[in-house]
């Protein structure tokens, strides 16, 4: 009889999502205001990423140090009519990158280097109490990969590169539960874990002839592992807080693999083209789990459906260099596919296919001493989507403006 | 890093890095949202938890619609709000830890509010100093009261916001307030007195219990609705669910009975040579039927317990086990027949009555049906009919919570939209009150 009159339910966390193409292209400044290409072209330390063969054509050690000021503006528009514009905070997000690496000696054919870099990472943050909030209040999610790299020049025309990626991350996120404890207070969940992976990033660089250059790079896909995050309940009613009850768990999320191909063309003195396509293993991340140590009646071992799809990601720039040598100026754009199914978009990362313009300018302060500029804009395609799973659709709209500024040394 | 982000500011300072998608604003179709009048009764009026209270009229279906008319040019929709939270003329129910005399551990259960109301003068009438009113909803009022004189004076939610209390036929204090939209759901007490009294109508003063004759229902509910368009206006009447699937009739299961073999043993030796058979396990109650040789019968499936019984009845004195239980805390099947065959034929008359006056019928039965069939999900949250944890009922297991409301009302608002030609967007059901938890 007791057991009869008053059953509450499961409440399940029926979805704990990350983001969606969580990927930054943000490892080289130059690079960056060119569209983002950089296979084909050692222009710098920062080649430790997108080619570490390239580290070969690098004369001196160099110390390389950049940050960018990524600033995405989301809206979401929940109905077709009526006044509901939900705008996410508007925060901003500082990846860094720093790279050293150089010959062993004068005209040794080996060159070593370590890159310190934050190739993956989102975040949004919404109001507390937005229509949304069952599903997500706010997320981020931070990775910064270590890599020690050596590349050996094997003849005049041919270098290849090695390094070993140790990567360690830590992500943050909330969302709303919907119980009402006798106060009127909403309860919350925080999800909250440090991860870490192990990868690799190899790559050959092909010198054609005089004018023209390739490269092919794989980075390996990383997975991040979280052995023992940590959940959070708060404003739980008492009632139920036998159901909720702050746990561990274990997750992973994967940091997809990276084939690239591109090509350099000197065209005359001057002026440099550069053409790179990427092909990204998105498709690895097909699931979401989170195994918490302590299941209870509402709190299931989460396995939530993402079913990514690979892309490929084609993009182009142009590097024209001033007759005094000081001064270079780079144009750029990409065309990027979004990964994210139709029916898996949901407001943790409301992501659309984009494409960016890029500009930027270098200017050599002293012999040894360099700076680079660059501006970055994404205009992303106004999505209407829906995730199937929470019920939950709307029409977003993502804006970024991400400047960003290098420095680099080189030691004689 | 400062000078970056104080670079990206100037270059953010411009239109440039926001987004601009902006919804449409909403178009009014054929009809004119300008004055809002809800018709009903407590659904309507915002009765929830058991009780008449502030966050509960806040909280009301016609309230949301009023809010949502606001955006093609409604104008200001007034309810007779009462002055508190705890509840009037009784106190609302809270859910808390309770303990009768015969539960070895307090359980979590729905109990009456018992310290003071702060309800003092709502029962004066508000009529002159903030009438008339868009809502409407006379907390009890069947169809038939409609066309009673003096109506009122039987019904304190009448007295204190009609204008003309003591004479007056409440389908005339509709036409007080000049509307040019209205909501009409009324009919839901015409079954409703029936079945949360378990069938019991006998005696003198249970007449209103019985359930409303097709063709009563039918004259009053033409005539409610003959008023409400006769100045052209437009609006939307609302079916009646079947409100044997509400939780009311449902937290208690006809086979609630749990025994274990001791018990099983000695209440069958004391019905032995009757029909009556117990179990290890779930057992079905046993109950009061005159029509039985015995005077007594145990339920089958498909017949239903009150909500209200008395619990410590059943744990103390034995009723449904030892004691047959009465008769009226019990929904039969000859009267669960009965209740479905009235909500069929009130329906009818319904839906057959909104196309002759031309005005939109929104399916209420049918789509608390799919609610009830395959729960219902809103942003990320799911809501069911189950009792507090499903989300759509309130404590007393027939009136809605905010979000109940929310829900019916993006079912209203797409059948004015279908119908009219209008573009109302749906409301945001999440914000909206539910059960709180101790």
């Amino acid at each position: 009889m007791k057991k009869h009159f008053l059953l509450i339910g499961s409440l399940l966390f029926s979805s704990m999502v990350f983001g969606a193409g969580y990927q930054l292209n943000l490892q080289g400044m130059r690079q960056l205001a060119m569209g983002g290409t950089g296979v084909a072209v050692p222009w710098d330390a920062s080649t430790i990423f997108y080619n570490p063969a390239g580290l070969t054509s690098i004369r001196n050690v160099q110390v390389y140090g950049s940050m960018n000021a990524l600033m995405p503006r989301t809206r979401y528009v929940s109905a077709p009519t009526g006044t509901d514009i939900q705008d996410a905070a508007a925060k901003t997000y500082t990846p860094f990158n720093v790279y050293i690496g150089g010959p062993l000696a004068y005209k040794s054919p080996v060159s070593i280097g370590l890159g310190v870099y934050t190739p993956f990472g989102t975040g949004i943050s919404w109001d507390d109490n937005w229509t949304g909030r069952y599903m997500v209040q706010s997320i981020s999610l931070q990775t910064v990969f270590f890599q020690p790299t050596v590349s050996y020049q094997l003849t005049d025309e041919i270098s290849v590169g090695a390094g070993f990626v140790y990567a360690i991350g830590n992500f943050d996120y909330t969302k709303a539960l919907p119980l009402t404890n006798a106060n009127g207070q909403e309860a919350n969940a925080e999800l909250t874990g440090k991860g870490h992976g192990v990868g690799y990033n190899l790559g050959i660089h092909i010198k054609a002839n005089e004018n023209v250059q390739f490269g092919i790079n794989y980075r390996s896909q990383v997975n991040m592992k979280v052995k023992r995050g940590y959940a959070r309940f708060s404003n739980i009613p008492s009632s139920v807080s036998s159901s909720f009850i702050n746990t561990a768990f274990e997750s992973s999320l994967p940091m997809p693999q990276v084939l690239s191909i591109g090509m350099g063309w000197q065209i005359n003195e001057n002026l440099k083209l550069q053409v790179d396509a990427n092909y990204t293993g998105w498709a690895a991340y097909d699931t979401l789990s989170f195994d918490f140590e302590n299941n209870t009646d509402k709190l299931d071992d989460i396995h939530s459906a993402r079913r990514y799809r690979n892309t490929v990601t084609l993009r182009a720039g142009v590097h024209y260099t001033f007759r005094n040598d000081r001064w270079a100026g780079m144009l750029g754009t990409a065309y990027d596919p979004s990964p994210v199914r139709e029916g898996f978009l949901g407001p943790d990362l409301p992501d659309a296919k984009r494409w960016l313009a890029t500009g930027g300018l270098s200017f050599k302060i002293s012999e040894r001493l360099s700076a680079i500029g660059v501006v970055e804009y994404v205009f992303s395609e106004v999505r209407t989507g829906l995730s199937t799973e929470n019920g939950f659709k709307g029409k977003y709209h993502t804006k970024v403006i991400n400047p960003g500024l290098a420095i680099t040394y080189d030691f004689n | 890093m400062k000078k970056l982000y104080i670079l990206g500011l100037a270059v953010c300072g411009m239109a440039a890095c926001k987004p601009n998608i902006e919804p449409k604003a909403p178009e009014r179709g054929d009809a004119d949202f300008s004055a809002y009048l809800a018709a009903g009764s407590s659904h309507t009026a915002g009765i929830m938890d058991g009780s008449y209270y502030l966050d509960g009229q806040m909280n009301s279906y016609p309230a949301m619609l009023g809010e949502a008319f606001n955006a093609v040019g409604g104008g200001n929709f007034k309810q007779p709000l009462v002055p508190g939270n705890h509840g009037w003329p009784i106190g609302k129910l809270i859910l808390d830890y309770v303990q009768g005399p015969c539960d070895s551990t307090p359980r979590l259960a729905p109990r009456p509010f018992t310290g003071a109301l702060d309800t003092t003068g709502t029962a004066s009438n508000i009529y002159s100093s903030e009438g008339p009113f868009g809502n409407m909803g006379i907390p009890g009022s069947k169809v038939t009261d409609y066309l009673i004189p003096g109506y009122a004076m039987a019904n304190p939610f009448a007295a204190r916001m009609f204008k003309k209390a003591p004479t007056a036929r409440a389908v005339d204090e509709l036409l007080l307030p000049e509307h040019t939209f209205f909501t009409l759901w009324l009919g839901m007490n015409d079954v409703l007195d029936y079945a949360t009294m378990g069938g019991d109508t006998a005696g003198p003063s249970k007449f209103r219990n019985k359930l409303t004759e097709q063709s009563n229902f039918r004259t009053a509910y033409d005539s409610v609705l003959n008023t409400l368009t006769r100045n052209g206006a437009k609006g939307v009447v609302m079916t009646i669910p079947d409100v044997l699937d509400m939780p009311f009739f449902n937290v208690i299961p006809a086979n609630g009975l749990e025994l274990n073999a001791k018990d099983a043993n000695a209440l069958n030796l004391a019905y032995n040579s009757t029909q009556v058979h117990f179990d290890v396990g779930m057992n079905y109650f046993v109950i009061e039927d005159p029509k039985q040789p015995t005077g007594f019968r145990q339920l089958v499936a498909g017949e239903k317990v009150r909500m209200d019984v008395p619990i410590d009845s059943i744990k103390c004195k034995g009723w449904g086990s030892k004691v047959p239980m009465p008769a009226r805390y019990v929904i039969t099947s000859d009267e669960v027949l009965a209740i479905n065959n009235a909500i069929e034929g009130y329906n009818s008359s319904i839906i057959k009555l909104a196309a002759s006056y031309k005005v939109a019928a929104s399916d209420v039965r049918f789509f608390m049906r799919g609610v009830t069939d395959n729960g219902i999900q809103f942003n990320a949250a799911d809501y069911s009919v189950k009792f507090v944890s499903g989300g759509i009922y309130s404590l007393d297991g027939i009136h809605f919570t905010g979000r109940g409301n929310a829900l019916l009302a993006n079912s209203v608002i797409g059948t004015i939209n279908e119908y009219y030609g209008s573009s109302l967007p749906p409301i945001d059901v999440n914000r909206f009150s539910q059960v709180r938890l101790p």
